[in-house]
């Protein structure tokens, strides 16, 4: 197994560092999987998440100058690896005005990403930093867990209102209860509502647009006004919030009723799926 | 008796030495002499040591004085030995920033009838604060460290270390800092096994061309506590002067100095040593080819890993009480043993001089519960002397510290310009 890989564009190197923040406020310890095209951060949805699930994908091209990778077979030409995404969000934070930073795999009396780091100095002097993150690789037997997750058929897709609004909104509910009724409309509308024995709180977000739907019949069947909704910990829907600190390209919230609600992000070309599933 | 006086940005930077000394121990000795105001700070293993020396041109103005006990027969002559705790005179120089926009003056006195320290601040708009702040009678701890006559010295703008710095998580207990003469190389450092397969190991090459003063003799790595690293780093950040840092072989302590026109800053740090094989030289810490990791440092994970009982969550959080008693006669004695090999006959002719410390001692037990290396440490590190028995005490090996007690005691403490 072998991977290394090099960042030399400031942008480039910004953006990855913004998306491992992201993931690291997301998920403690996530998957790391490293193909020829792809890098993936997956949370899968056991029970140590609570039943959250997340996939983040992105093009390797669009980060790395240089990048090689050889799986651990010809036939399985992937790595998978576990690790702790806080380490790898500190390890980019220290790399803000690198020169070059250089990823790679090693074998260090345990396996390791070691991220290299060329630093220019005021005296114009290069200086090197090197984190060693201990990984762990994940085995084949348990790559069925970590594949693509199947986008469910929803009822209803919204467009979301601007995250950063929502959170603020959320953060203020979640002193009032934990469960959280998330419902969606195809005329564009959201309400968040809390219902607690003294008080309910709803606050509604209109004319927010919603995308295309894939299959026209489904949109014919369905009365426009009619809420479609899930009840979730919003505890989860928090901790997801919590990780967008810039305002996405896209942001689609898909519900299946009573089930569970999709979250479908896209921030500039790193795409972000989150799967909430509803209160058993 | 102490009198003295600055403006609001002066009470900044002796907020910021107060806080940074806060990172060594939870007790503060104010120490004046005709040389100005020394602010010391032990900590509880006696493995830190940090002194801030604000010289006379500091203050708007300085005056001080010793007392004059009369006896029957004889006068006695005493500083003023003022020990007060963090945890009473932190808060009094929290919000530094608000306190030099609005704070026009400060006055700081000491009431000795009253065993009182009164720091007063006249603020805008004719407000006037007033803090009186009890004080225990101490005799001050100092460090006798001849940091020129290290071989390797460094100095190096704040700015610099800051950078590497942040690449340690707060949860690092130790750095390491490696030299050669071409590079300078700053590392986590875990002793621990177990950590491995959970943390980062981060490191950092520094080029010689980044310091102002690069002067390697000896290829060395020492291993120090990275909490008072980062104490000694918000201070200098306050102070905008160079940091100099001179250290020698590992287990030989290592100084972390600011030298300003102004005031004169020293933080001795304990470092990690080699193993019992290395032979160390007389002039070393006797003891330290037996100490262990965990004697030098009070974290509670050595402490745990010694089998140790001690209660103590943080280094040099315990036992403040204890940091006078060294001084104390019956004490000594105990440890007398421990220094067996290294002139305990010189700790016991000490003992006899020791009279003077008002402080009522405690039977050792007490004390520093189950761990005899650091009183061996300790003991070394520290002795308390008086100043009859100052020429004994040089004689036989370069020890590092003197109960302030006098003027030729003050002259011999690192105030170097």
């Amino acid at each position: 197994m072998k991977f290394r890989a090099k960042i030399v564009d400031a942008a480039c190197l910004n953006h990855f560092t913004r998306v491992s923040a992201m993931i690291a406020k997301l998920a403690k310890t996530c998957a790391l999987r490293i193909s020829p095209q792809k890098l993936n951060f997956i949370l899968s949805d056991k029970v140590a998440s609570g039943g959250v699930s997340m996939w983040c994908e992105l093009e390797q091209e669009n980060f790395f100058s240089e990048f090689q990778m050889e799986g651990v077979s010809t036939e399985n030409n992937a790595i998978y690896l576990e690790l702790t995404s806080e380490n790898l969000s500190r390890a980019l934070k220290t790399a803000q005005n690198a020169r070059a930073l250089k990823v790679k795999l090693t074998n260090k009396h345990f396996p390791c990403l070691t991220v290299s780091i060329e630093l220019l100095s005021v005296s114009s002097s290069s200086r090197i930093v090197t984190h060693d993150i201990p990984v762990k690789v994940i085995p084949r037997k348990l790559w069925k867990d970590l594949q693509e997750p199947t986008v469910p058929d929803s009822d209803v897709s919204v467009y979301l209102p601007v995250l950063k609004t929502m959170k603020s909104v959320v953060e203020k509910m979640r002193n009032l209860s934990n469960h959280l009724i998330i419902e969606a409309n195809l005329s564009g509308d959201l309400n968040l509502k809390i219902e607690t024995e003294l008080v309910c709180v709803t606050t509604h977000f209109k004319d927010l647009g919603n995308p295309p739907l894939a299959s026209e019949d489904a949109s014919q069947d369905r009365d426009p006004a009619q809420m479609a909704e899930v009840h979730i910990d919003i505890r989860k829907l928090l901790q997801f919030l919590a990780g967008q600190q810039v305002n996405p390209t896209r942001a689609v919230c898909n519900i299946v009723s009573n089930k569970l609600v999709h979250f479908d992000l896209l921030h500039e070309d790193v795409s972000l799926q989150y799967f909430i599933p509803a209160f058993s | 008796m102490l009198k003295c006086g600055m403006s609001g940005s002066q009470v900044k930077v002796f907020g910021k030495a107060i806080q940074a000394l806060s990172r060594i121990s939870d007790e503060l000795w104010l120490d004046p002499s005709e040389k100005g105001l020394a602010l010391r700070s032990v900590n509880s293993c006696r493995s830190a040591y940090g002194c801030v020396l604000f010289s006379p041109l500091f203050f708007q103005h300085y005056q001080w004085s010793t007392s004059v006990k009369v006896n029957e027969n004889d006068s006695t002559t005493s500083n003023l030995n003022c020990k007060l705790g963090m945890k009473s005179i932190l808060p009094i120089f929290r919000c530094l920033n608000s306190l030099e926009r609005n704070v026009e003056n400060c006055r700081i006195f000491t009431r000795s009838d009253q065993c009182k320290v009164v720091i007063q601040f006249f603020c805008r708009h004719g407000i006037r604060r007033t803090h009186n702040v009890c004080f225990q009678e101490s005799q001050p701890l100092q460090v006798i460290f001849e940091k020129n006559m290290c071989s390797n010295t460094l100095v190096i703008q704040p700015r610099v270390l800051a950078e590497a710095v942040v690449l340690f998580t707060s949860s690092q207990e130790e750095v390491t800092l490696a030299v050669t003469p071409l590079s300078v190389c700053l590392k986590s450092s875990s002793d621990e096994p177990m950590d491995l397969t959970n943390s980062v190991y981060s490191e950092m090459f520094v080029g010689p061309e980044e310091f102002d003063f690069f002067q390697i003799g000896v290829d060395t790595e020492i291993t120090f506590c990275f909490k008072e690293l980062k104490g000694m780093l918000t201070f200098s950040e306050a102070t905008h002067a160079p940091i100099a840092i001179h250290f020698d072989f590992p287990g030989k302590p290592m100084a972390l100095s600011i030298d300003d026109m102004l005031l004169e800053a020293n933080f001795i740090l304990a470092t990690l040593a080699d193993e019992p094989s290395r032979a160390s030289s007389p002039q070393s810490l006797c003891l330290s080819q037996k100490q262990k990791r965990s004697d030098l440092m009070c974290s509670p994970n050595n402490n745990s890993k010694t089998g140790k009982n001690v209660t103590s969550k943080a280094p040099g959080c315990i036992l403040r009480k204890t940091a006078p008693k060294r001084l104390h006669p019956n004490e000594t004695q105990t440890d007398v043993p421990a220094l067996e090999n290294c002139g305990s006959p010189i700790m016991k002719r000490v003992n006899g001089d020791i009279s003077e410390v008002p402080e009522s001692s405690v039977s050792d037990t007490e004390e520093m519960p189950g761990s005899s290396y650091l009183r061996k440490f300790s003991c070394m590190f520290f002795g308390a002397v008086s100043s009859d028995q100052q020429e004994h005490f040089n004689h036989r090996f370069d020890s590092l510290a003197t109960a302030s007690d006098t003027e030729e005691d003050m002259n011999n403490v690192g105030c170097r310009k």
